[in-house]
């Protein structure tokens, strides 16, 4: 498997010594961490802890102030290596930016079409194939996003952002706007996944649960840097403050009972 | 290194090399209805495969199928657990993937009928808006300290104000345009001294009303279109509603009212701007003095034709409001339909604008105004 240079436990991301301004107000201050090949890898954090601003920086949507990040040994915003690294990376975004006025099975087809010369049917077919993964019906393929309930839109965006096999996938809060089950039904999506395409998974959650289920790693951002990064046990046990809030509170405590058994 | 993917049958064995993924495969299928298939049993052998992805197994899984279906006993060999987890991956959803499934695609007929029902019931459907914007303007009437000036004034501001240049500019140059065509025939004849006529007459009774109105409803009635239109894309429509602020109320009477004040006020100032352009040109090319041209003007320009075209501003500011805020109503699903109802609002109400001109004038000529 050549084209995947990258062999398990192998870094495909490293970001250094990041650091986001808006203005004058410092969002992340001097962030550094390594991604390794098939972890589930979880930023958590408060709301404002600029979370999303560095997913939003490790998957080359946001430049950083200073710093930089590279996703499989190249570095990010070299103008060659862009189109290159951005076919091996699959984004979902949190509302799913499905496009309007495309159907799902259309919406999945885009990026196919975009960066592969496969004959049309050929194409709809592995949309199609993917749509089936995600786990949404056949029909569902034909509706427009306007059509689509929150789970399904989420679903349809996971098909999209997986349309080209990307090695890297980006998840913005997979559960939020979920219930119970269709929450639970994403975790399990993403482990199918993972398992499946051979994933390396960075997502951003608030979701106690699916820090429990799924999250190999979980590192959690405070006072714009990194309060903790480690397995869940170790975040958990760790005496920063911030982590005993987040694990420690109520939220944390029932959903940690139920997987402690 | 050829990353292509390929196929190579050789007598009872087909060796499969390269990278079969998605950016790779596109003449795989070529290759294998090219290949010489052995009759009997073949062992597809995948171990010389690179790299594979969803669509190779997909297109592997689809050749294997078709090569049995042939009645080729086919083996498979060479595969490591990530093919076959893959290739079993494809085989799953298999049923889901051969068909794929298309949104109806209208007929001919159908689509004409569609076409047409969607117009009928476009043109009800805007009655019935106009309508509702009456009743709210009567039940405003009614009880008139609910009558957001504050948002009146900041339309005011936009819609007005910030035009000011674009509109003063362009009445300025087509009062230039006017006096200079006008101002060549009219020196053949010795009559330059008309030019004052001509720029006065068009100008005020014609093309400063129609001009401004064209510019508000590219500028303003756009804007309308595309503001509501986003609002009803991301519910901030149905938000209103909720905290019971009636939408119409909120977001259609502020712009109304302010369109119906600013655009005769543009008009004025349209009037002015093209009368000055005129003027300049008569000026410069004719040489016809200031004093003459205004004593000229004073005399051929009635109070009647100044107020006839001031008077149709406020019904072209009716139309491109109700026109503009219309159609953002009319926006369903995303982004594609913000900018599309946005098209069909400035062509709408430009179109509209125009028709409703050509008869101000049919009837002005009839009442002989």
């Amino acid at each position: 498997m050549a084209e995947r240079a990258t062999q398990p436990g192998d870094c495909v991301l490293e970001a250094r010594h990041l650091v986001q301004e808006f203005g004058r107000h410092r969002v992340l201050d001097d962030i550094s961490l390594e991604i390794r090949r098939g972890d589930v890898v979880a930023i958590v954090g408060g709301s404002g802890s600029g979370k999303s601003t560095l997913m939003r920086q490790l998957a080359m949507l946001l430049t950083p102030t200073s710093g930089s990040v590279s996703v499989f040994g190249r570095d990010v915003g070299a103008a060659a290596n862009d189109l290159l690294l951005r076919r091996r990376i699959g984004i979902m975004f949190q509302h799913g930016a499905l496009f309007g006025d495309l159907t799902v099975l259309e919406n999945v087809c885009v990026p196919l079409v975009e960066h592969t010369t496969l004959d049309r049917s050929l194409i709809e077919q592995v949309a199609m194939l993917k749509i089936a993964l995600v786990g949404l019906q056949p029909d569902a393929a034909a509706l427009y996003p306007g059509e689509l309930s929150g789970g399904m839109r989420k679903r349809a965006a996971v098909a999209r952002a997986i349309a080209l096999d990307p090695e890297l996938l980006f998840l913005d809060e997979p559960s939020s706007g979920l219930d119970p089950v269709s929450a639970d039904a994403m975790d399990d999506l993403v482990l199918e996944l993972k398992a499946a395409l051979d994933l390396t998974v960075v997502m951003v959650t608030h979701d106690m649960d699916s820090l429990w289920r799924i999250a190999d790693r979980i590192v959690l951002l405070a006072d714009a840097g990194i309060a903790a990064d480690g397995s869940l046990e170790e975040v958990r046990d760790s005496d920063h403050p911030v982590a005993r809030a987040f694990f420690h509170g109520r939220r944390g405590h029932i959903a940690g009972a139920t997987y402690d058994g | 290194m050829n990353r292509r993917a390929s196929v190579t049958v050789d007598e009872s064995t087909a060796r499969c090399r390269g990278y079969w993924t998605a950016r790779y495969v596109d003449d795989i299928e070529a290759q294998f209805a090219r290949a010489a298939w052995p009759d009997g049993r073949v062992v597809i052998d995948v171990a010389g495969i690179e790299s594979l992805d969803t669509s190779g197994a997909w297109l592997l899984h689809r050749q294997l199928q078709a090569l049995r279906d042939r009645g080729i006993d086919v083996t498979l060999a060479g595969a490591d657990t990530r093919t076959r987890r893959l290739l079993e991956l494809v085989a799953g959803s298999a049923d889901a993937a051969r068909d794929p499934v298309r949104p109806h695609q209208p007929g001919f007929l159908e689509d004409v009928g569609r076409q047409a029902t969607g117009q009928l019931a476009q043109y009800r459907d805007f009655l019935h808006f106009v309508g509702r914007t009456a009743v709210a303007i009567g039940r405003l009437l009614l009880r008139p300290w609910r009558i957001r000036f504050r948002l009146i004034a900041a339309e005011l501001q936009s819609a007005g104000w910030n035009a000011m240049p674009i509109v003063g500019l362009l009445a300025f140059l087509m009062g230039i345009v006017i006096a200079y065509q006008g101002g060549i025939v009219l020196a053949d004849y010795g009559a330059s001294i008309y030019v004052a006529d001509i720029v006065g007459l068009s100008t005020v009774r014609e093309l400063a009303p129609l001009i401004t109105a064209i510019i508000v409803a590219g500028r303003t009635g756009s804007a309308y279109t595309a503001q509501i239109g986003t609002m009803v894309v991301t519910e901030e429509v149905d938000a209103l509603r909720s905290i019971g602020i009636p939408p119409l109320e909120m977001l259609v009477l502020p712009k109304l009212a302010a369109l119906v004040i600013a655009l005769p006020l543009l008009t004025v100032f349209a009037d002015v701007m093209g009368l000055f352009g005129g003027l300049l040109m008569a000026n410069t090319m004719l040489g016809i003095n200031a004093t003459t041209f205004i004593s000229r003007l004073s005399e051929s320009l009635t109070v009647s034709s100044y107020l006839s075209g001031i008077g149709k501003a406020p019904v072209f500011a009716g139309i491109i409001a109700m026109v503009g805020c219309f159609q953002g109503f009319r926006v369903r699903g995303g982004a594609g339909s913000v900018g599309r109802q946005t098209t069909v609002s400035v062509v709408q109400s430009i179109f509209l604008v125009l028709i409703v001109d050509a008869a101000f004038s049919v009837a002005f000529s009839k009442l002989g105004i």
